[in-house]
């Protein structure tokens, strides 16, 4: 199968004023000529299979937004080549909006005050569906989430979560091959984004889209991505799947405890003490192990460990030890924690 | 999918553009007490600059060799040639807000032209008010001018008005595209637009390259003084012969300016 | 108290950081007030040449011209956007945060624009000033004139503000930010006798001017500089006025503030 966006050694290089400190740097500046030349992206390359959904994740400032950018054809790159179904997006920028879909931040592309339903027909006109797609794409909406409802109201008068539902199906509306998500769940409650993320799972399957997903929200990843690329200061880290990822740490365990018999009373506060003490206590016992990291889960203390450093037994008799345990779950690590390592560059 | 597309020619934009501003215009009217507190504003605005010209007439009789219905007919004539500019390109106003905070970027994603996506998103209703104050100036100054009403001449009028439009859409294009480039270009807007005020007064007040300058390179006198020189005065100055074509010239020109600082625009990411 | 007065200080210097951060910006805004200048000289000029005598309500040419070239640098030194930032912020919901900043927010932005305006004070009207003495010879007097016209600036900008504040607050009851800051700009501009010397006014509208507020802002000022006439005791009284002024608006303004703030916070906007 022949990919459908294809990045060979992209970069993008930005020129930035050097701005000077205090009061006398402004007037420095208002006649500076010293600019310095920021790489965002450097030599990124990748290939993208139609039909998938992958997520493209990294640290604020990582050069995630600029790479979204080029390939939507805002930005052209400073050398390097994008391909994107079949065209270079920043030489033909109308022709490749037409093939593709974007949701780009937390503000709407809707018009802003008029009802939903007449953003769409403009929609309609703008990408020229034809009357028989926008019906049946307007029946699958339907059939997948309560849309109708938010038909007749402004784009303005809609909650955050109604907003981001209304803008991803308006990025669906002309059946683009690609779709690009910026952050699609950031700010929305826990039944939003799982109603969000069942959205975009429906829409990748029935209409076989490719979807580009940057996210911060793992919860996202581990719902829709089975491939995920990393990148950080404007290189890429990782490019493969979640569970390839995963065997990086085969050895890492989470020792999930609570301390407290009714854990849904426990400020968030609290909770974070108990993690702090127990932190300090494993790590005056087993000075030595280095991959023992504890941090709060939901309600839960969550004990990260390397089995081969240590087996998990040993540290879990030493817990019980010292403190009263009323539960305990056994997990593999989470794609959070996989996440953080490679960001602080734990592995190689 | 590579299904044929039409060809997004005028007549695409041009029924887009009447969908948007039919839809626009029904919820702006759902929002009633704003509508009238930008209506009174617009009206307060008009007062106020007539009040001005009156103190001024109040003092003295004649500006530059032009009486008092004269000056209000170039008065009444700029007002209305403001009109297209205040209705149709009033989002200008919102360009740098839009480039500063990056939401500038989603006009970018659209299979449309970025101006005209840009641009259509608003219609400015209260413009029309001072379509009326204007016709009404104009019409009061026309009748005291002893000035006569033929096809000929309304044709012209009209063609007159057109014109000066263009400049002003032109100027204010060109000031809001200024945002691309400067950090503060708030202040250039602002003070472009108090600029086409002047744009009321006969541009021989100015001597020497000031002429020029508000000739040639901030073309105030091509809003009122030239387009409307045929009805006020005999003879007939190659300039006002010119203007139409000037008009479409710099319109052009403010397009292409503002189409650029879109493409150099990159959304500030971070 | 001491502590006090460097945080202060500290925002002080965040004001006039942030105005010098506009590099191109400062060009361009002294550019176009050049223009400004040369428009409003031609055409009074040009009103001028048209009147029977040379001296009109009092004033000659030069007079008029000394007033409106300060009035202009006065207007852009003392230049706000409070009721567009507050329409804006309201808006948006962000006038939140502003309560929780513990300096207030009044107190807050008074000191971060008192820094806009020095800099505008040095970087326009100062050398406005001076230029306008080295061509007309001496146009105003270096004296004391100067110590009240500092002064009334300080009110001015004050009064100003809370002039700006009460309209921005009217933000908290409609959408229309527009309409409202229109109504304000060309209500304070002509009233203030920024665009048209006062004296100019017909006689009865004059009159109401000097019963309002809004002449406390450029004309006092101008007036304290410009005229030599003054004696000390209606300069003191002028000053007086300026502050009376300063202190009811300023009133009003915060009384306002708190209830409309109440009002949302309790109705949940």
């Amino acid at each position: 199968m022949e990919s459908i966006i294809t990045l060979k050694n992209v970069s993008k290089e930005f020129k930035v004023l050097n701005r000077h400190e205090g009061i006398k740097g402004g007037f420095q500046d208002l006649f500076s000529r010293d600019y310095k030349i920021i790489r965002a992206v450097n030599d990124v390359s990748m290939e993208i299979m139609p039909g998938e959904i992958c997520g493209y994740l990294g640290p604020n400032g990582a050069g995630k937004s600029t790479t979204i950018k080029m390939m939507t054809g805002v930005l052209e790159p400073t050398s390097g080549e994008i391909l994107v179904n079949g065209r270079i997006p920043y030489k033909n920028r109308t022709e490749n909006a037409q093939n593709i879909g974007v949701v780009f931040g937390q503000r709407s592309q809707l018009w802003w005050a008029l009802p939903l339903i007449e953003s769409f027909k403009l929609l309609r006109d703008i990408y020229q569906i034809d009357e028989k797609d926008f019906k049946d794409m307007m029946e699958l909406y339907e059939s997948l989430v309560d849309i109708k409802e938010l038909y007749s109201k402004p784009v303005r008068q809609m909650s955050l979560g109604q907003r981001t539902l209304s803008d991803i199906l308006a990025a669906f509306l002309h059946n683009p091959g690609v779709v690009f998500l910026d952050e699609p769940t950031i700010g929305l409650d826990v039944s939003m984004k799982s109603k969000i993320r069942d959205l975009i799972k429906a829409l990748n399957h029935e209409k076989k889209t490719t979807v580009i997903l940057t996210t911060h929200d793992m919860g996202d990843v581990d719902a829709l991505c089975k491939r995920i690329v990393i990148i950080d200061k404007g290189v890429m880290l990782y490019d493969n799947s979640i569970e390839n990822l995963r065997s990086f740490f085969g050895a890492y365990r989470t020792l999930r405890l609570r301390f407290t018999k009714d854990a849904s009373q426990l400020t968030e506060d609290a909770l974070k003490k108990q993690a702090a003490e127990l932190a300090v206590d494993l790590k005056n016992v087993y000075p030595q192990v280095k991959s023992i990291s504890v941090s709060v889960g939901e309600e839960w203390v969550d004990v990260l460990l390397n089995e081969d450093e240590i087996p998990l037994m040993k540290v879990l008799s030493h817990i019980q030890e010292t403190r009263r345990i009323y539960d305990v779950q056994l997990k593999e690590i989470s794609t959070e924690s996989v996440i953080k390592k490679i960001y602080d560059k734990e592995i190689e | 999918m590579n299904k044929e597309l039409k060809k997004r020619g005028l007549r695409f934009y041009a029924s887009i553009y009447f969908k948007i501003i039919a839809q626009d215009f029904k919820s702006k009217m759902s929002y009633r007490a704003d509508f009238i507190i930008s209506m009174l504003g617009m009206i307060l605005t008009n007062i106020s600059g007539f009040v001005t010209f009156y103190i001024m007439f109040q003092n003295f009789e004649t500006i530059n060799g032009w009486n008092y219905y004269e000056m209000l007919f170039l008065y009444g004539f700029s007002l209305i040639a403001l009109t297209p500019m205040q209705c149709l390109f009033d989002n200008n106003w919102n360009l740098r807000y839009a480039v500063y905070d990056g939401s500038f970027i989603k006009y970018c994603f659209r299979p449309i032209n970025i101006f005209f996506y840009f641009i259509s998103e608003v219609f400015d209703v209260k413009g029309l008010g001072q379509l009326l104050m204007g016709s009404l100036t104009l019409g009061y100054a026309w009748h005291n001018l002893g000035l006569q009403m033929t096809v000929g001449k309304a044709f012209l009028l009209v063609a007159a008005l057109l014109t000066g439009s263009l400049f002003m859409i032109a100027i204010m294009n060109l000031a809001a595209a200024t945002c691309f480039w400067l950090v503060n270009s708030g202040f250039v807007m602002v003070t472009m637009f108090k600029f086409t005020e002047y744009a009321r007064y006969p541009v021989t007040i100015f001597q020497g390259i000031f002429r020029g300058l508000f000739t040639f390179v901030i073309p105030i006198a091509f809003v009122a003084y030239y387009p409307s020189y045929i009805f006020l005065r005999p003879g007939l100055p190659v300039l006002t012969c010119l203007s139409p074509l000037f008009g479409i010239f710099f319109f052009w020109v403010s397009y292409r300016v503002w189409m650029l600082g879109a493409s150099r625009y990159s959304g500030t990411g971070n | 108290m001491k502590k006090k007065i460097w945080k202060y200080l500290t925002l002080l210097r965040v004001g006039i950081l942030e105005e010098m951060q506009f590099r191109l910006g400062a060009v361009t805004k002294l550019f176009g007030n050049i223009i400004y200048l040369i428009i409003i000289y031609f055409l009074w000029k040009a009103i001028f040449a048209g009147a029977p005598t040379e001296v009109v309500n009092g004033m000659t040419f030069e007079d008029t011209m000394i007033y409106l070239v300060l009035a202009s640098a006065l207007f852009y030194t003392m230049e706000m956007y409070v009721t567009w930032d507050m329409g804006r912020r309201i808006k948006s919901g962000d006038i939140v945060v502003d309560f929780l900043r513990p300096m207030g927010y009044i107190k807050f932005q008074v000191l971060s624009l008192s820094g806009n305006t020095i800099v505008s004070a040095v970087t326009s009207l100062l050398p406005t000033m001076i230029i306008v003495y080295l061509i007309t010879g001496g146009g105003f007097a270096l004296s004391c004139n100067l110590l009240f016209f500092t002064a009334a600036i300080m009110i001015g900008t004050v009064l100003n503000y809370f002039i700006n504040f009460f309209v921005g607050t009217i933000c908290f009851y409609t959408e229309s930010i527009w309409g409202i800051n229109i109504m304000k700009e060309v209500i304070v501009l002509l009233l203030s006798g920024a665009s048209i010397p006062l004296a100019f006014f017909p006689e009865t509208l004059q009159k109401v001017v000097y019963y309002l507020p809004f002449q406390a802002i450029y004309n006092t000022p101008l007036k304290l500089l410009i005229d030599n006439s003054l004696s000390l005791q209606s300069r003191m009284s002028m000053l007086g006025l300026q502050l009376f002024w300063t202190v009811v608006v300023g009133c009003i303004s915060y009384a306002f503030f708190k209830i409309s703030v109440r009002r949302i916070t309790v109705n949940g906007g």
